[in-house]
C-alpha cells in the first residue's frame, strides 16, 4: 500500500472484502497492484514484483520506512537485477494480510538492528534476477528464439534479429512460468544502480508536508482518542469516573483497559482535555517507591558483588594486574534515554463485520497483525494492517505494540467507527521503552613500556533481551548488552568482561544503536585514559592492537582526514574513537573549541564508515549525519529520571534534544566501503561520536567526564 | 525389540527440504541431512515422558495462533475427543515446545470428573517453532497434534 494519499474526495475505490459482496468504502488509494485498467489484477512476476501493461514496475517492500531510506534502497536492489526502467519503479509496502495468507512469503518484516538492507539484499536481488529471467524467457518463447540471445535493459527486451518488446507486454506470459530457483546475481563491479543515489521516494512529500502519517489518515466518521497509562510501570487501573467527563463537549466514550484508560471524542484536543479532567486512580504497587537514586544503589550491588557472570575471559587478568607497572581504574555511568520519536505513538483501528483494519507506522507489520489479531480475537486472515511511513522509529515501534492493542481495544468497543488513538507527548515521554541505565567499572593495566597488557570491564545494567527473547541469556550473560566488551576488537592478551544483570521495573527497549550508545563511552574514553597514563597519543596507542581488523581502516581514515599527526589549530581540541556495530566499522574524530569554561563549540565531526557494500550512497551519508546528531544530542542533553516509580520528564521542555543551532557546521562522512560484505548503516554511525566528543572535551579542559549528560557537569553547546 | 515410535513429524517446509522421519523398530533412518537439534530435543523429551509407547497423530485438537507478537504469553487450547466416562477418558494432556530450553511446558492430569478434555492456557515460547500436544487416554494409548507458530522477532536486537 503506498503510504500516500488517503483522501476520500479523490478517487474513492471500493474495497471488497472476502466475505461480503458489498463495498466497504474507506477512501484511500488502493495498492497499485489492484489498479490494472480492466480491473483484473496486474501480473506478479515473482511475488515481489508486479508489472503493469504500461511498464510500471511495482516492487513490494517488506520492511518499514522510518526515514532511513530502506523503502528506496530495497527497490534499488531489485531493480538492479531486474534491469527495469528505474523511472517507472513504484515501491509499495507488501500487504501484511496477504503475507500471512501466503505463509509469510515476504519473509522478515521487522525493521531494526540495521538489518533492512543487509538481511534482505540477497533474496530481493534474487527476486529481481528471477523476474528478469522469466520475462526474457517469455519473450524468447514468443519469438521462438533462445533466451540467451536476448538482451535486457531499461525494461526493454531485444533480440539481434530486430525483435523488441517491453516488460509490460510479456509480464502476463512471464507470470505463468516457473520461478527460477537460483538465478545468477550480478558481480558487484557490474552494478549500475546499487551504490548510486537515485531520488528517494519518501523525501519530497516529507519535505513539503504532504506526507500522510497515521494521525493524518481521514476515514468517514473518524473519532479520536487519547490515553493515559499507569504512570508507575506495572501498576493497574484501580478506578475511574467517566461521569465527570461524558457530558464534556465532543466526548463519545470512555474505554478502559487493565492499566490504561482512554477518552474518545470528536477531536483529539477534546479527548485529551476530558482525559485530564477525569478522576483516575491507580494501584501502583511496590514500584511506587523506586527512584533514580534507588536504582543507582541497585546497580551498585552489581558492581560490588563478589561473583558475577563472565561474558568473556582471555588470558589471566589477575596476573596482568599483579605484574603491571600501572593500574588505572574508572567508573562510567549512563542514564535511561527515551526514543522521543517526532511522531508520538499513534494507531488507527476500525472493526466492522468481523474485519479489523489497522493503520500504524510500525517497524514490524507482522508484530502488528499478530498483536491486533490477538487483542481483538479476530483471526489473522481477517486483519488488515496498513503500514504507514513512521515519523521516526529508532526501535520504539517494533517489539512494542501497546498503542496498536489499545487502538484495537477501543475500536472493538465501538464497532463500525474508526478510531485514531494518539498518545500525547507527555504519555509518549512517560511510557517509553527506555535505553537502559548502567554503570561500568573498568580497570586497566600497563607495563613498563606503556603497553596495554590487560583490562577488566564489569557491567551492571538492565537487560532488554530478557523481556523479549529470554533464551538468548546464557548463564546470566546478556549477549546484546555486553557488546563492545565481549566482542571488542583490541588484541590485548588479558581481558575479563563480567555482566551483572540488574533489572528494574522501568520497561527497557532497543534505543537506536542499543548497547553501542553507552558501552563505547566507557570503553573508548577509558582507552584514552590508558593512553594518557602511558604517555602515548590515543590514536597511536590504539593502532597496534587493531592490526588486521577492519576497525583500523576506519580509524586511519578519520585520523588522516583530521590531520591527526599535526597539532590542531590554536584553541581547537580533538578526540578520537573507534566502534564497530551491526556488521559495520566506524570511527570518529570530533573537533571542538571552548567558549569560556563551559560552552563547547563542536566545530567538526568526522565519521568514517565501512559497511562493505553501499546500496544508496546518499542514504548512508544521511544516516551518518543523523547518527552524529543522535549522538551529540544524548551526550549533552538527554536523561530520563525516575521518582516515585514514575518518569519525571514530560516533554521536550524537560527532555531536551539537540537543536538546529547546535548542529556542528561540519559533519564529514568518509565512506570506506571495503566490499565483500553487507554491513548495517542505520545505527553504526552513532557509536564512536560520543566518546570522541568526550575525549576532545578532556583535551580541551583536562576534565574527564564519566557520566552523561554533559549538562550535569555544567556544559552547554555553542549555538 | 523396541516398539515402533512414531510421532507427528512436521511436513516439509516450503523452501527447506525437511525430511519426514519415521523411526522404525530400533533402526536408525538415514537422513538426507543431519538431524536438527530441535527435533532431537523434542524426541528426547517425548521419550522421557512416554517411554517407548507409540505416539499417534489424531484425536487431539491444538489451537495455536499462526503468528504471535511476542513469545511471552501465547494463548493455546488443547482439546481431545473423549466421552470422559470411567471406561473411556483422557488421563493427561501435555504440551511440548521443541525449541524451549525445557520442552515439556504443560502437563495436566484429568479424569471423568472433568467432564470435558480441554485445557486452555497461555504459554511462553522462546522462538518460532513447532508445538506438539499429546494426550494419554485411559487405555494408555497416546495421541498427538502439532502446529507451527512464528514468533515475530523484536527489532534493533
Amino acid at each position: 500500500m503506498t503510504a500516500q494519499s488517503f483522501e476520500q474526495t479523490r478517487r474513492d475505490f471500493l474495497v471488497r472484502t472476502a466475505a461480503t459482496t458489498g463495498a466497504l468504502v474507506i477512501g484511500f488509494k488502493l495498492p497499485a497492484t489492484v489498479l490494472a485498467a480492466d480491473g483484473a489484477q496486474a501480473p506478479e512476476v515473482t511475488h515481489w514484483i508486479v508489472i503493469q501493461p504500461d511498464d510500471t514496475v511495482v516492487i513490494r517492500i517488506a520492511r518499514s520506512e522510518l526515514g532511513q531510506g530502506t523503502f528506496t534502497g530495497l527497490a534499488q536492489l531489485v531493480a538492479e537485477e531486474l534491469e527495469c526502467d528505474w523511472s517507472k519503479v513504484q515501491p509499495e509496502y507488501a500487504d501484511v494480510n496477504e503475507h500471512v495468507r501466503r505463509n509469510r512469503i515476504f519473509k522478515d518484516m521487522s525493521t531494526g538492528g540495521s538489518r533492512g538492507i543487509r538481511d534482505s539484499q540477497e533474496y530481493v536481488r534474487k527476486a529481481g534476477a528471477a523476474a528478469r529471467e522469466m520475462l526474457v524467457a517469455a519473450a524468447a518463447q514468443q519469438w521462438g528464439v533462445a533466451a540467451a540471445e536476448c538482451k535486457v535493459a531499461n525494461s526493454v527486451i531485444s533480440h539481434p534479429s530486430g525483435k523488441r518488446t517491453t516488460f509490460g507486454k510479456v509480464a502476463a506470459a512471464a507470470s505463468k512460468l516457473e520461478v527460477p530457483a537460483d538465478p545468477k546475481l550480478k558481480d558487484p563491479k557490474d552494478w549500475k544502480l546499487i551504490g548510486t543515489s537515485p531520488a528517494r521516494f519518501d523525501i519530497p512529500d516529507k519535505t513539503t508536508g504532504k506526507q500522510i502519517y497515521t494521525a493524518d489518515v481521514r476515514l468517514p466518521g473518524l473519532v479520536h482518542a487519547s490515553v493515559v497509562q499507569c504512570p508507575v510501570f506495572g501498576g493497574k487501573l484501580k478506578s475511574h469516573d467517566p461521569s465527570k467527563v461524558s457530558a464534556m463537549r465532543g466526548v463519545k466514550r470512555v474505554v478502559a483497559g487493565e492499566d490504561w484508560v482512554a477518552v474518545v471524542a470528536d477531536n483529539w484536543w477534546r479527548a485529551n482535555n476530558a482525559l485530564k479532567a477525569m478522576p483516575v486512580e491507580w494501584n501502583v504497587g511496590d514500584n511506587g517507591n523506586v527512584s533514580s537514586e534507588s536504582i543507582m544503589q541497585f546497580l551498585r550491588t552489581g558492581i560490588d558483588a563478589n561473583d558475577v557472570p563472565v561474558a568473556r575471559k582471555d588470558g589471566d587478568v589477575q596476573s596482568a594486574f599483579a605484574g603491571a607497572q600501572k593500574v588505572i581504574e574508572a567508573e562510567y555511568y549512563t542514564p535511561y534515554l527515551n526514543h522521543a520519536t517526532m511522531e508520538p505513538q499513534t494507531a488507527t483501528a476500525l472493526y466492522k463485520d468481523d474485519r479489523l483494519d489497522v493503520w500504524v507506522g510500525t517497524q514490524n507489520g507482522e508484530a502488528t497483525i499478530a498483536a491486533a489479531s490477538e487483542t481483538a480475537g479476530v483471526p489473522l486472515e481477517n486483519v488488515y494492517v496498513h503500514k504507514m511511513h513512521a515519523g521516526g522509529g529508532f526501535g520504539r515501534r517494533g517489539p512494542h505494540q501497546e498503542y496498536t492493542k489499545q487502538a484495537v481495544k477501543i475500536a472493538m468497543a465501538m464497532p463500525g467507527i474508526p478510531v485514531c488513538l494518539q498518545w500525547s507527548r507527555e504519555e509518549d515521554m512517560r511510557q517509553g521503552r527506555y535505553r537502559p541505565v548502567g554503570i561500568i567499572k573498568l580497570r586497566g593495566a600497563l607495563d613498563a613500556q606503556g603497553n596495554w597488557v590487560g583490562w577488566h570491564a564489569r557491567q551492571a545494567d538492565q537487560s532488554i533481551i530478557v523481556t523479549v527473547r529470554p533464551t538468548m541469556i546464557k548463564d546470566g550473560v546478556d549477549p546484546i548488552n555486553t557488546r563492545c566488551f565481549a566482542d571488542n576488537p583490541y588484541a590485548v592478551p588479558n581481558f575479563t568482561n563480567e555482566y551483572a544483570m540488574r533489572n528494574t521495573h522501568v520497561p527497557p527497549g532497543f534505543w537506536r544503536a542499543v548497547a553501542h550508545t553507552n558501552n563505547p563511552l566507557a570503553r573508548e574514553c577509558f582507552i584514552d585514559e590508558l593512553a594518557l597514563a602511558a604517555g602515548k597519543d590515543p590514536y597511536q596507542f590504539r593502532r597496534p592492537l587493531l592490526q588486521g581488523k577492519k576497525d583500523l581502516g576506519v580509524l586511519d581514515a578519520v585520523a588522516k582526514a583530521a590531520n591527526w599527526a599535526q597539532k590542531p589549530a590554536r584553541g581547537v581540541h580533538r578526540g578520537i574513537a573507534v566502534v564497530d556495530s551491526y556488521g559495520s566499522f566506524t570511527a570518529s574524530v570530533v573537533e571542538i573549541a571552548m567558549k569560556g569554561d563551559n560552552t563547547i563549540d563542536v566545530q567538526r565531526v568526522i565519521v568514517a564508515i565501512d559497511c562493505g557494500y553501499i546500496c544508496h550512497r546518499d542514504a548512508v551519508v544521511a544516516q551518518v549525519q543523523g547518527g552524529v546528531i543522535w549522538g551529540l544530542s544524548s551526550a549533552m542533553h538527554e536523561e530520563i529520571t525516575i521518582k516515585d516509580g514514575r518518569v519525571e520528564q514530560s516533554n521536550f521542555s524537560d527532555y531536551p534534544v539537540l537543536r538546529l543551532a547546535e548542529v556542528p557546521p561540519k559533519i564529514e562522512t568518509i565512506l570506506v566501503p571495503s566490499g565483500g560484505f553487507w554491513g548495517g548503516v542505520g545505527e553504526p554511525p552513532i557509536g564512536a561520536v560520543i566518546p570522541a566528543l568526550c575525549n576532545a572535551l578532556f583535551a580541551a579542559t583536562g576534565k574527564r567526564v564519566r557520566s552523561l549528560p554533559l549538562r550535569h557537569h555544567g556544559f552547554t553547546y555553542a549555538t | 525389540m523396541t516398539a515402533v515410535t512414531t510421532h507427528p513429524a512436521p511436513p516439509p517446509q516450503a523452501g527447506r527440504r525437511r525430511v519426514l522421519r519415521a523411526i522404525a523398530a530400533g533402526a536408525c533412518v538415514a537422513l538426507a541431512r543431519p538431524a536438527e537439534p530441535a527435533r532431537e530435543h523434542l524426541e528426547l523429551a517425548l521419550r522421557e515422558t512416554f517411554g517407548q509407547r507409540p505416539i499417534r497423530p489424531g484425536k487431539v485438537r491444538l489451537e495455536l495462533p499462526k503468528l504471535a507478537e511476542s513469545g511471552n504469553v501465547v494463548p493455546v487450547t488443547i482439546s481431545v475427543e473423549s466421552p470422559m466416562t470411567e471406561r473411556d477418558h483422557v488421563k493427561s494432556i501435555y504440551l511440548f515446545a521443541e525449541k524451549n530450553p525445557l520442552p515439556r511446558i504443560l502437563e495436566v492430569h484429568i479424569g471423568p470428573h472433568n467432564g470435558r478434555a480441554q485445557v486452555a492456557s497461555r504459554v511462553r515460547l522462546s522462538t518460532s517453532q513447532w508445538v506438539t500436544a499429546v494426550a494419554v487416554l485411559s487405555d494408555d494409548s497416546v495421541w498427538s497434534a502439532a502446529r507451527e507458530i512464528e514468533v515475530t522477532v523484536s527489532s534493533c536486537g
